[in-house]
């Protein structure tokens, strides 16, 4: 094939070597623009149009229409901000912290303990979406475990899943995510040199000193990756809440992705729903876009 | 499976320091341990629960929402122990899932490599478009995929959907192996090619054999998004025979008014044992999650 | 080494420029000459064949009495809506078009607006056994804008009341009962809660937990007993939604009747997930619920195969038709659903398509098939049929629903419109709102989802 011929060849120049060093990135850059790029450009014209899966069978290009038709929603606007509720208090302070959390006791846990630890919280990272969503539903049904154990404690009651959905869901995401921040977190404290902890310890400061004064200054940029990449994954979680919930009861736990696969496929509103999937794509570039603005400000 | 207990990277502390520090403040390090033990121990059984409902409920003859196992028995198991219900999907399965992660994290090691050692004005555009494009759900994309692959007659193809899995899963894949990559130190590169190795030789010889632990990484992660993936193959296939467990246990799990929850989570056991698997055995190779670290420096 | 790499490389270059462009690759699925492709739901339940179970013999025999001729079944394992969803990209494009595809008949006037399905006419015209289907059910396969009919019903299912006859005993209510009104069903719910305390004393499903239950099962059966009829939710020669109508704001006072003088469940009980199934298997068989507007499958949950075994249900329940709101018409109203057969505009073959659907719903296979579904006939000749009526004691009561019965509109729009009347339902049901508020919103509701054009003031 060429790209053999190409490589052997002799180098010519540097326009040519440019083209031959980047040419380890064809096989990707095919893939992805045979089959990502160009279904995406189609859902970007879909967004425009009133398709229909079913019930219709033209279909017309309406302009804004799915947007302005979207932003005047109740029930999109209802989706955005249960989204934002769902990536801030599952992810951005759920996982997030507990997982720094984790990792910093973890540091200072006998090594059985840390060994039990991590195998149980990454246990629960690696099993498929589906099932951690059906274990969970499991543990807030309202004769599920969550209860059960209550019971035992003699403390109050809830139908999880009826009075309190949408926290019923962060906290399945942060049961199933949190290993991601935990691995994260552990290997970047290993980075923090002792030195400096242990003259922070001599020069008298508490362990919450240490860890805001010293330990976080270090890895903040592990952090803002960190933050970044959970955030884009919690923004496209759609199996683990239709597993749960499918977006119920009513629309308490409908966030983005699950909102525009309700329209999309149960309403059939392809135009309407590629329009909402768009929105969904723009909020996690602003998402990843103020994280990016972090990172780089500490660079300059 | 005690994956984080001889981590490689750890640096080691003198043993003196770490005695020193512990004369001083005596009593209460060794209360604080006790601490810091304690809840590490107790934060594990709550988040054991769910994961021994389901132990409990496979072998539970009466599913169930308790936490108890008044008769047990195989029989949820020998149920879906079947060529329909469980070995073809999964056969299936690890074949599109495995075939896909292979050809991801190929695709992603070669484009990580001049992403991360060439300048070029290109490199920061495609490399957040390639960050970006993650945030898109797949299922938007499915409707205008499955009229493209009845164009150039993909669908119902194993061989097709596999490719699918491979691109969707690739932007991750990049991002993370390009910058596993840029924590390989460049000094022993040049070193190479002043000895005339080229760069191919370069990133097979002396970057890949430094990020071992990437891969694995990317593998793990590529390999769990895949196997969990129930829309892409449900909507690409046609013929049941070819579906993967993925279908089978999605259609199972979202159908909550079934009463079978034994079978569901004998289901759900088996379903997942090959993600567990491939975790348990690539893990060795890891020293538990430090690797990680590497790649995520930012 | 190097050379491994540069394979690496070519390899993954090759198959994807491959797979993009070489038709080779795939595998095609059209089916051509004397072969045809059918299409059906398989239940998510796994144990639960029984199509599969009818349909291969089914297969076997036609095969046999037309030689040369092939029928693949496809199965589609998904839920109801995944299955939607799948048969509609597959009758998309004429590679992957079926020759017959199993249809639900809430959503075969939405395939037939999106051109997916061909008009049987010229094919009924000359099968005489269509003049054995009972007429709502031959309505609800014609589409009102063409006029046509586009598919063959083969099952369907019928609502109504059961009743605990010991709890009636009780409560010293007469068996067998029969309400006339919505105030007789009204009046025995009171005299239960007043005579048998611990007892609910009606269920009507309700809000958006519910789904679809509380649509059809709970409002739909009061809302098409109002004097509207079956103009009440969608007034077909107008083709309009109806909005403000006397008759939603009365079936939605019925409900906050219920609800409001603790007649029904308690509210969180009734709006939570999986209710359905504890009415069935838990609250009906425990003694704990004296009447529920039900469907007609409810014996399928106590028989001996189902969930909840209960040998004696059949001594125990009784069964009523709904009353319409005053008695007025023919004094009972049911709601039903069920599955048809219909051919793809797109199919290959539909000439052998129908032969294989008129062999299916012959009257001899139909009654098999209601049988062993447990479903209720759609053919009156079947109706009557000795075995048919065996197979479940409830059938004949059923089946007797049948001419009295109404289809939902089969339309796209309708899922919107379902959840907004669950959402009414939901705000009475907590008493958040007041009969008129919901109603108000639900018509606000349907007006954004359908468009304003597409509404009609009800007169009635």
């Amino acid at each position: 094939m060429t790209t053999s011929a190409a490589t052997a060849g002799p180098r010519r120049g540097r326009a040519v070597g440019g083209l031959l060093r980047g040419m380890p990135l064809l096989p990707a850059v095919v893939l992805l623009a045979v089959f990502l790029a160009g279904p995406i450009a189609y859902c970007v014209y879909y967004a425009f149009t009133d398709m229909q899966l079913t019930g219709a069978s033209g279909t017309h290009f309406v302009g804004f229409d799915n947007f302005t038709r979207a932003f005047g929603d109740s029930d999109f606007v209802n989706a955005v901000v249960l989204t934002l509720v769902f990536v801030v208090g599952s992810a951005v302070v759920g996982q997030n912290t507990l997982g720094l959390a984790l990792a910093v006791l973890m540091e200072k846990a006998a090594r059985p303990v840390r060994a039990v630890t991590s195998t149980v919280v990454i246990a629960a990272w690696v099993l498929p979406e589906v099932v951690a969503g059906y274990l969970m539903y499991a543990f807030f049904f309202q004769q599920g475990s969550l209860n059960a154990i209550l019971r035992g404690l003699h403390l109050p009651q809830q139908n999880w899943l009826y009075t309190l959905p949408i926290l019923a869901v962060c906290i399945a995401n942060v049961w199933r995510g949190t290993a991601f921040s935990m691995l994260v977190y552990s290997a970047a404290l290993n980075d923090v040199p002792q030195e400096l902890v242990e003259a922070a310890e001599v020069d008298g400061a508490g362990p919450w000193q240490r860890l805001w004064r010293v330990t976080l200054p270090v890895i903040r940029r592990s952090v803002m990756t960190n933050l970044m990449l959970i955030t884009l994954q919690t923004l496209s979680v759609f199996g683990l809440i239709y597993t749960m919930t499918r977006g119920g009861p009513g629309n308490k736990t409908e966030t983005l992705p699950v909102f525009m696969y309700q329209q999309a496929f149960t309403s059939s509103l392809i135009g309407y729903g590629t329009a909402v999937a768009l929105v969904l794509l723009v909020v996690g570039a602003l998402f990843s876009a103020v994280y990016i603005r972090m990172l780089k400000m500490e660079e300059d | 499976m005690a994956v984080t207990s001889s981590p490689r990277t750890v640096r080691v502390r003198p043993a003196a320091d770490r005695q020193a520090v512990r004369g001083r403040s005596g009593r209460r390090v060794a209360t604080g341990r006790v601490v810091v033990n304690g809840s590490l121990l107790l934060f594990s059984a709550l988040y054991l629960v769910p994961l021994v409902w389901m132990l409990l409920a496979s072998v539970n003859a009466h599913g169930s929402f308790k936490l108890t196992v008044p008769s047990p028995t195989g029989a949820n198991f020998r149920q879906i122990l079947n060529t329909d219900t469980t070995y073809r999907p999964m056969l299936n399965g690890l074949l599109m899932c495995g075939g896909g992660t292979l050809l991801c994290v190929v695709c992603s090691v070669l484009a990580a490599y001049p992403l991360s050692r060439f300048r070029s004005r290109l490199r920061r555009p495609f490399l957040y478009t390639v960050l970006f494009s993650t945030g898109l759900p797949i299922t938007a994309v499915m409707i205008p995929v499955y009229s493209m692959f009845v164009q150039v007659n993909l669908i119902d193809s194993m061989a097709g959907t596999t490719l699918f899995l491979a691109a969707a899963a690739l932007p991750f894949g990049i991002w993370l192996m390009k910058n596993f990559m840029d924590g390989v130190p460049l000094v022993l590169e040049e070193a190479a090619r002043i000895d005339g190795a080229n760069a191919m030789q370069v990133l097979w010889r002396i970057v890949l054999p430094l990020m071992w632990p990437g891969v694995i990484v990317v593998t793990i992660f590529t390999f769990i998004g895949m196997w969990g993936n129930f829309f892409v193959p449900f909507i690409l296939l046609l013929s049941p025979e070819k579906l993967p467990a993925s279908v089978s246990v999605f259609t199972f799990l979202s159908a909550h008014d079934q009463t079978q929850y034994g079978q569901l989570s004998a289901f759900s056991i088996i379903y997942s044992i090959p993600v567990v698997m491939l975790y348990l055995v690539l893990a060795r190779r890891l020293g538990g999650g430090f690797a990680l670290g590497g790649a995520l420096k930012g | 080494m190097r050379t491994r790499l540069l394979a690496a490389t070519a390899v993954a270059a090759v198959t994807t420029v491959c797979a993009a462009t070489l038709s080779g690759c795939g595998s095609g699925s059209g089916s051509s000459g004397k072969t045809i492709k059918v299409v059906y739901q398989q239940q998510l339940n796994n144990s639960n064949k029984v199509q599969a179970g009818f349909l291969g013999p089914m297969v076997e025999q036609f095969e046999k009495a037309n030689p040369g001729t092939t029928v693949k079944l496809v199965p589609v394992t998904a839920s109801e809506n995944d299955y939607y969803t799948k048969i509609q990209l597959m009758m998309r494009s004429p590679a992957t078009a079926p020759d017959m595809v199993y249809e639900d008949t809430a959503t075969i006037n939405s395939d037939v607006a999106g051109g997916y399905l061909k008009p049987l006419d010229s094919y009924l015209n000359t099968w005489q056994d269509w003049g054995s289907f009972a007429a709502p059910a031959k309505a609800a396969m014609k589409y009102a804008p063409d006029g046509k009919t586009y598919g063959v019903p083969d099952n369907t299912d019928t609502r109504g009341i059961w009743y605990n006859k010991q709890l009636f005993a009780q409560a010293g209510i007469a068996v067998p009962w029969q309400p006339k009104t919505w105030a007789d069903v009204l009046t025995a719910a009171r005299t239960v809660k007043a005579k048998v305390p611990g007892v609910t004393p009606l269920n009507v499903y309700t809000g958006v937990a519910g789904g679809e239950a509380s649509s059809m099962q709970g409002f739909e059966m009061l809302l098409y007993g109002t004097p509207a009829a079956n103009d009440s939710l969608y007034d077909t020669k107008q083709q309009k939604w109806v909005v403000g109508s006397k008759g939603f704001k009365d079936a939605l006072g019925f409900v906050h009747t219920v609800f409001g003088e603790g007649l029904g469940p308690s509210a969180q009980q009734a709006l939570g997930a999986n209710f359905q199934a504890a009415v069935g298997t838990e609250m009906i068989p425990q003694g704990k619920l004296a009447i529920d507007i039900d469907g007609s499958w409810m014996p399928n949950n106590w028989i001996r195969t189902g969930p909840k075994p209960w040998p004696q249900w059949q001594t125990t329940m009784g069964m009523a038709a709904m009353p319409t709101q005053n008695g007025q018409g023919s004094g009972k109203v049911s709601m039903s659903g069920g599955w048809a057969w219909s051919i793809p505009a797109k199919a290959k073959n539909p000439d052998l398509a129908w032969k294989f659907t008129q062999f299916l719903e012959s009257k001899a296979n139909s009654a098999r098939w209601n049988s062993v579904n447990a479903t209720i006939a759609v053919r009156t000749d079947v109706a009557t049929d000795p075995t048919y009526l065996k197979a479940l004691p409830t059938n004949e009561f059923f089946s007797a629903l049948v001419p009295d019965t109404f289809y939902r509109p089969g339309l796209p729009a309708y899922t919107q419109v379902s959840s907004a009347i669950q959402k009414a339902m939901e705000a009475v049901t907590t008493g958040q709102s007041s009969v008129d508020k919901a109603a108000g919103t639900y018509d606000s509701d349907v007006k954004t989802a359908v468009g304003d054009g597409k509404t009609v003031q009800g007169a009635r």
